[in-house]
């Protein structure tokens, strides 16, 4: 079994014609069955009223409607025929704060420019196997902004996650991993060291006074109160 | 006892938030569509065969973003003549900015990996400056010189050792003036 784009329509948006031309050639490799293509944003509109698509391709500079006010008025307008409709950008912009923009007006995806065959096909996977919720918010309505894959990125610090992170097979540590057993070797060293304990000798905690330098964290209300 | 004293209310003052976030799931119409298993590694092969054999010339494109960042260059250098407070400094750095953006994003799509790596750098330089000054638009012009001997010279790829040589020529120079103009970074973009 295999995706099959047959009865699928796209909309591809781009002013470059050769990009565009281009564009619509990878789609039609892939198998979308229907690639509708407009020059910008206001005759693509247009386009996904009459059409319906169910994928949208659009750049983000064109004149006279560039491609984020079009996600901007398929999110937004009270006509726009399905305001959910998926929304890959395509940019040559990379910086954060490009990023941020564009998501904050009802991006779905960013395909940054020069891109290859697979990295158009990821965001259409990422798309179909992993859809965006939507928000609908007092100032943004849009997909999702926070991409939750579910795996905690801070730091480990107990059994089980150590365990996590080296699963059957994998024994390669990484640096942060590395040096964050090696400053907790030091610490214990140093325990060992002030209580007079051997290398080889078992703590019980119970068993002696330590003395253990630390500063306390305040918290937010302290320093308020301050 | 004073108010700071009291713990944060955990239930926004015992009173139900009125503005609420609602959270939609649309029907994922294209799944139900195309239904699963993938693209092939065939058709994936095939599609970036296409685009590595697409016969488009970039070089009239590449002369037309290269224009638009010349009257870039041209109306900041005007700029420069007025009175600092009438300048148009972010204005004139978009003007700069899009057609960099272009050149980094199409270059690379049209054989021209080397007019997208010095894009990049040339985007880079744009993102963080916060005026456009002498300096800092000769430093533009010599992108854009170099861009345009790229072009001129029909140089497709990365452009070996040469096209190193040109990149890092072009680095230095940005990091050379980062150096000399510290004031002169966006402190929104550092």
């Amino acid at each position: 079994m295999a995706y099959n784009f047959n009865s699928v329509t796209v909309l591809v948006v781009d002013d470059n014609i050769p990009m565009l031309q281009i564009t619509k050639s990878l789609l039609l490799t892939f198998g979308v069955g229907n690639v509708l293509t407009a020059k910008d944003g206001e005759a693509a509109f247009e386009l996904f009223q009459r059409y319906d698509p169910d994928l949208i391709i659009t750049d983000w500079m064109m004149r006279p409607m560039d491609g984020i006010t079009l996600a901007k008025k398929i999110r937004r307008d009270k006509t726009a025929k399905n305001p959910y409709v998926p929304i890959i950008l395509m940019t040559g912009f990379s910086e954060k704060h490009r990023i941020f923009e564009a998501r904050d007006e009802g991006i779905t995806e960013i395909l940054v420019k020069p891109f290859k065959a697979r990295d158009l096909y990821k965001r259409l996977f990422q798309i179909i196997e992993k859809p965006r919720q939507f928000v609908r918010s007092e100032n943004f309505f849009g997909p999702d902004r926070r991409r939750n894959n579910g795996e905690y990125q801070g730091p480990r610090r107990r059994q089980e996650d150590v365990a996590k992170m080296f699963p059957e097979g994998r024994v390669e540590m990484s640096h942060a991993t590395k040096k964050d057993l090696e400053n907790a070797r030091k610490h214990l060293d140093e325990v060992r060291s002030k209580a007079g304990i051997a290398e080889n000798e078992e703590i019980t905690i119970t068993d002696y006074n330590i003395e253990v330098d630390f500063v306390e964290a305040k918290d937010d209300d302290d320093n308020n109160n301050e | 006892m004073t108010q700071s004293d009291n713990k944060p209310a955990a239930t926004h003052y015992n009173q139900k938030p009125i503005r609420r976030a609602e959270f939609i799931k649309p029907p994922n119409i294209l799944k139900s569509k195309v239904g699963s298993g993938g693209l092939s590694q065939s058709i994936l092969s095939k599609a970036q065969d296409l685009l590595e054999n697409n016969t488009v010339d970039f070089r009239p494109l590449g002369e037309m973003y290269l224009n638009q960042l010349q009257e870039g260059i041209d109306l900041s250098a005007i700029d420069l003549d007025s009175p600092e407070e009438d300048r148009h400094g972010e204005k004139n750095i978009r003007q700069m900015l899009y057609p960099s953006m272009q050149l980094k994003a199409n270059g690379g799509m049209f054989h021209y990996d080397l007019v997208t790596i010095i894009g990049d750098k040339l985007v880079q330089f744009l993102e963080v400056i916060e005026r456009p000054d002498l300096e800092a638009l000769e430093i533009v012009q010599a992108f854009h010189t170099t861009i345009r001997a790229v072009l001129l010279g029909q140089i497709q790829g990365s452009g070996g050792r040469y096209g190193n040589e040109l990149v890092q020529a072009l680095d230095d120079a940005c990091y050379r003036y980062f150096i000399k103009y510290p004031d002169n970074i966006d402190p929104h973009k550092r």
